[in-house]
């Protein structure tokens, strides 16, 4: 068993190296984010001298999702995302969905973050040292001879576990200590709540084991119970959820939003100009002051407002998709309750910000950045400001602050269920 | 070795394993899984058909329905793209969530494609999907170790063995009869799922032929079933090498783990140390950078622009591209999105080549690791791997530039060379022109290539089955009976 434990802590180190590479590469993303925001404006401002609408075209400003470093110990979805984007003031719809370069092969086969770890490997450890405490006691018959000698030889086989439950987390701890030096990751409330959760799904198995054990099965039943449970709560019953959810709130929304922002927009170019601009300034009464020049076949209050068409009118199916993601969300938490697995990945992809929800934000946050973008300069096109007037250094890489505050809460649900375990071994006795 | 000495072992490790009836309700357990996973994917791909179709006819009809207009207004319009899925998707759903469903198409830029089943998802995605391949690669393992760890260290602890042996029984025929004893139980889960994937695919309305289907299933037949052969002939050979059953339990489990989760993972790590994969602003920035190197087709400076110009000028015997036969910005734009796509498709087929790379990096495992090499037979053959989903990637950027140039053709052919703008009132090229532009659709990867790139995977289960063939032959003497 020995050998299991240190094989285990070398996966862990492992993992941590994960997390570390993970942070780096999402640093060094941003940077260069920032940078080629930078380069990127310099290059037109050079090129495009006339009006600011043209420049406007071009260039992009940069809203960065900086994970937290913790995020190296449970990476999420986090790897799928660009870590910073770049957008234009042209309609969002087209720019907001992109996503990271990522090759799919390695995203079916995950990634080994520590998470993975713990709610993997960790159960199997437990059992491994843990399964046949007292049935092998009873199967080579020292039993009898214990339960005459001692008065009380429950507490052995109690002792016996505890101590075994002492060596994995001090293993837990370790490397959850280890890792926060080597990410830098520092003594908040986020890693206090994410190593509770990790302790909590420790202390849920070897309560289950020990509920397995008051059975007063043998070994190669307890086994077999406790291999099934592990499977079904790390792969069989998060799988079943997977597809239930995705066939209960199937998302074709995605599709709408495409072709709707894109007719939206490009659709707009061979329609009279009239409707587009009345459009324009029913969603903006700030600018109905500006006009679209008599005869003229172009203007760029014209041109921004059928970009913004392509937003506006692609908005009913954008919102319901994302109340169905939201859905898929909610329900999955639900279930998360009673499945501490579930739970325990979301709990610390929740304290990590690389959840779904955090995602969800930053895509809330990107379309404020970009309306706020849009209100700033919209005045300046139609007013033909000159490019010159402009700040431009100032528009550096902005950052979005996902925040939702730590939550201790989310620790009852499996501490219930432990406790539930617990009762219910004191039963069996 | 005796062929009916080996049946008859087979016949009793069988029996033996189906009289326990904890056994009967695993297999009815993972039946009944089965049956969700296949039923659950049916109904999801017929779902997205049923979008892809829906959504294809309206891009389609609202492509068509365009108004007569200046060529290059269509160009930008574009065309949107959906992804059909491969009918036996349903039996191993593959990478097939990872990947994206929808790419706009237009002229000068190339979207990228989104909404994967991920980009979706609660999250919930990272502990896997309930499909027939996580059932029958990942789990069916586990269950025939649990059928086989015993059966040789049980008998010997019970002293049967030695019974066994003196009665005339070789270790070859041993080991050999309960591995295929146990393959035989194995059956009664995978032949399920094969028939049960195939009345489906019979019902869903598709493009594959039954002979196809047929083909395709028994081939994955095959390779599953040398598959459960090698697995349970390791929980055979290892419950033979070990001293107890409890020994041998733990070993089959650790080797579980190493080849389902521990390889697979490791190996995932070294591929990407081997060979680091650039992020999208790296690679949208050297695509750039690339791009204002070869010339600016805005640029009444740019001097690849302006080598062309007078050289159209000089062949034409004309003094102003005015005077030109032809639309000459059409001709610009033409020129600058040939050479665009170029510049785009040689940084992508880098990337590309790159994610070969890596996932050779864990394909090649597949020779220490039976589980790798099932994973990926299954994945291709089910048209969820990722040089299947290349054949629409590439489509879809065919398509679009193809859609650009005919664009570009129009405009160059059709369109008066003084118009100024694509606003002219008589810059207007007739609505036929886009009805005649044919309608998107990819096809699959065929049957050939599949096989092709399955290569080396089967090979892996080929090595695997001489291997054992060997290990039985001339390893088996020296094992112990008592």
């Amino acid at each position: 068993m020995g050998i299991g434990l240190v094989l285990l802590f070398i996966l862990g180190l492992i993992s941590l190296h994960i997390g570390k590479t993970f942070n780096e590469r999402q640093h060094f993303i941003i940077e260069q984010t920032e940078v080629a925001q930078t380069e990127h404006i310099n290059r037109h401002l050079k090129y495009v001298d006339g009006h600011i609408g043209l420049l406007l075209y071009y260039i992009r400003f940069g809203l960065a999702n900086e994970a937290p470093p913790l995020a190296g110990l449970s990476i999420g979805q986090r790897d799928t995302r660009q870590a910073a984007q770049l957008v234009n003031i042209r309609n969002l719809e087209e720019q907001k969905n992109t996503s990271e370069l990522v090759n799919p092969f390695y995203q079916l086969l995950g990634n080994m973050d520590f998470s993975f770890v713990l709610i993997y490997l960790f159960p199997l450890i437990i059992i491994a040292l843990s399964f046949n405490l007292l049935s092998e006691e009873k199967e080579s018959g020292r039993w009898s001879l214990l339960a005459v000698q001692s008065g009380n030889p429950v507490r052995i086989i109690k002792t016996k576990l505890l101590i075994r439950l002492a060596c994995v987390l001090l293993m837990l701890i370790a490397l959850l200590s280890l890792g926060s030096l080597y990410l830098n990751i520092s003594l908040d409330q986020n890693l206090l709540a994410f190593s509770a959760h990790a302790v909590l799904y420790v202390m849920f198995w070897f309560v289950l084991v020990w509920w397995v054990t008051s059975l007063g099965k043998s070994s190669n039943q307890n086994a077999l119970i406790l291999l099934s449970s592990w499977l079904l709560l790390t792969t069989i019953i998060p799988a079943i959820v997977n597809n239930l959810v995705s066939n209960l709130y199937p998302i074709a929304q995605a599709y709408e939003t495409t072709i709707d922002s894109r007719d939206g927009y490009h659709g707009k170019w061979d329609e009279p100009k009239e409707p587009t601009l009345i459009k324009f300034k029913d969603h903006y009464p700030q600018f109905s002051k500006y006009n679209h020049p008599e005869e003229a076949s172009f203007s760029w209050l014209w041109y921004y407002a059928m970009q913004q068409m392509g937003d506006d009118e692609s908005a009913t199916a954008r919102i319901a998709m994302k109340q169905n993601i939201e859905k898929r969300i909610n329900l999955t938490n639900w279930i998360g309750y009673l499945v501490p697995s579930i739970h325990t990945q979301f709990s610390m992809n929740f304290l990590c910000k690389t959840d779904m929800h955090n995602y969800l934000n930053y895509l809330e946050a990107l379309e404020t950045y970009h309306e706020d973008l849009r209100l700033s300069f919209y005045p300046k096109i139609f007013e033909e400001e000159p490019i010159q007037n402009q700040k431009w250094e100032r528009y550096n890489l902005e950052y979005f602050k996902d925040q939702r505050h730590t939550s201790w809460m989310s620790l009852f649900p499996v501490m219930i269920l432990s406790l539930g375990f617990l009762l219910a071994a004191r039963q069996n006795r | 070795m005796r062929i009916a000495q080996i049946g008859l072992i087979s016949s009793h490790t069988y029996k033996s394993v189906l009289k326990v009836p904890i056994n009967l309700w695993l297999i009815g357990a993972f039946m009944i899984l089965i049956f969700i996973a296949l039923g659950s994917s049916y109904l999801s791909n017929l779902y997205h058909q049923h979008n892809v179709d829906h959504y294809g006819q309206e891009v389609r009809d609202r492509w068509e329905n365009n108004p007569d207009k200046h060529p290059h207004r269509m160009a930008h319009y574009g065309y949107v793209a959906f992804r059909t899925k491969y009918p036996l998707s349903l039996f191993d759903n593959g990478i097939d969530s990872y990947l994206g469903n929808a790419v706009f198409l237009e002229a000068h830029r190339q979207n990228s494609v989104n909404f994967s089943q991920a980009s979706l998802s609660s999250g919930i995605l990272r502990f896997g999907e309930l499909s027939t391949g996580l059932l029958l690669q990942f789990l069916l393992p586990l269950l025939i170790f649990f059928w086989g760890y015993a059966s040789i260290s049980g008998e010997r602890e019970k002293g049967v063995l030695k019974l066994f042996l003196t009665q005339g029984a070789s270790w070859q025929e041993v080991i050999l009869g309960k591995s295929l004893g146990i393959s035989l139980v194995s059956l009664f889960i995978l032949l399920p799922a094969f028939v049960i994937t195939f009345i489906l695919l019979i019902c869903y309305p598709q493009t594959l032929s039954i002979t196809l289907i047929a083909i395709s299933l028994l081939c994955l037949l095959g390779c599953y079933v040398a598959y459960i052969f090698i697995i349970s002939f390791i929980a055979v050979w290892v419950s033979a090498r070990s001293s107890s059953s409890k020994a041998s339990l733990i070993k089959l489990i650790g080797f579980w783990l190493l080849f389902t989760l521990i390889i697979p993972k490791i190996s995932q790590v070294a591929g990407q140390i081997f060979y680091p994969t650039p992020s999208k602003i790296e690679f949208d920035t050297i695509v750039e950078e690339e791009l204002i190197k070869q010339g600016d087709s805005h640029n009444p400076d740019d001097p690849h622009y302006n080598a062309m110009k007078d050289s159209l000028l000089l062949a034409h015997g004309v003094s102003s591209t005015k005077e030109l036969p032809f639309n000459y910005s059409g001709y610009i734009m033409k020129e600058g999105e040939k050479l665009s796509t170029e510049t785009y498709r040689k940084h992508k087929d880098d990337l590309m080549s790159l994610y070969q790379k890596q996932s050779q990096v864990v394909l090649y495992s597949a020779v220490l690791n039976p589980y790798i090499a099932i994973k990926h037979i299954s994945m291709v053959l089910s048209g969820t791997d990722f040089e299947s989903y290349q054949m629409f990637n590439e489509a879809a950027e065919n398509y679009r530039y193809s859609l650009a140039q005919t664009m570009n053709d129009l405009q160059i052919e059709q369109i008066s060379n003084t118009v100024k703008s694509s606003a002219d009132k008589n810059a207007v090229i007739s609505q036929q022109n886009w009805i005649d532009f044919p309608a998107f659709k990819h096809d699959f990867l065929s049957f050939n290539k599949m096989i092709k790139s399955t290569i080396l995977s089967i090979a892996a289960l080929a090595i695997w089955l001489i291997i054992v063939v060997l290990l039985t032959v001339y390893f088996s003497k020296n094992l112990k009976a008592i």
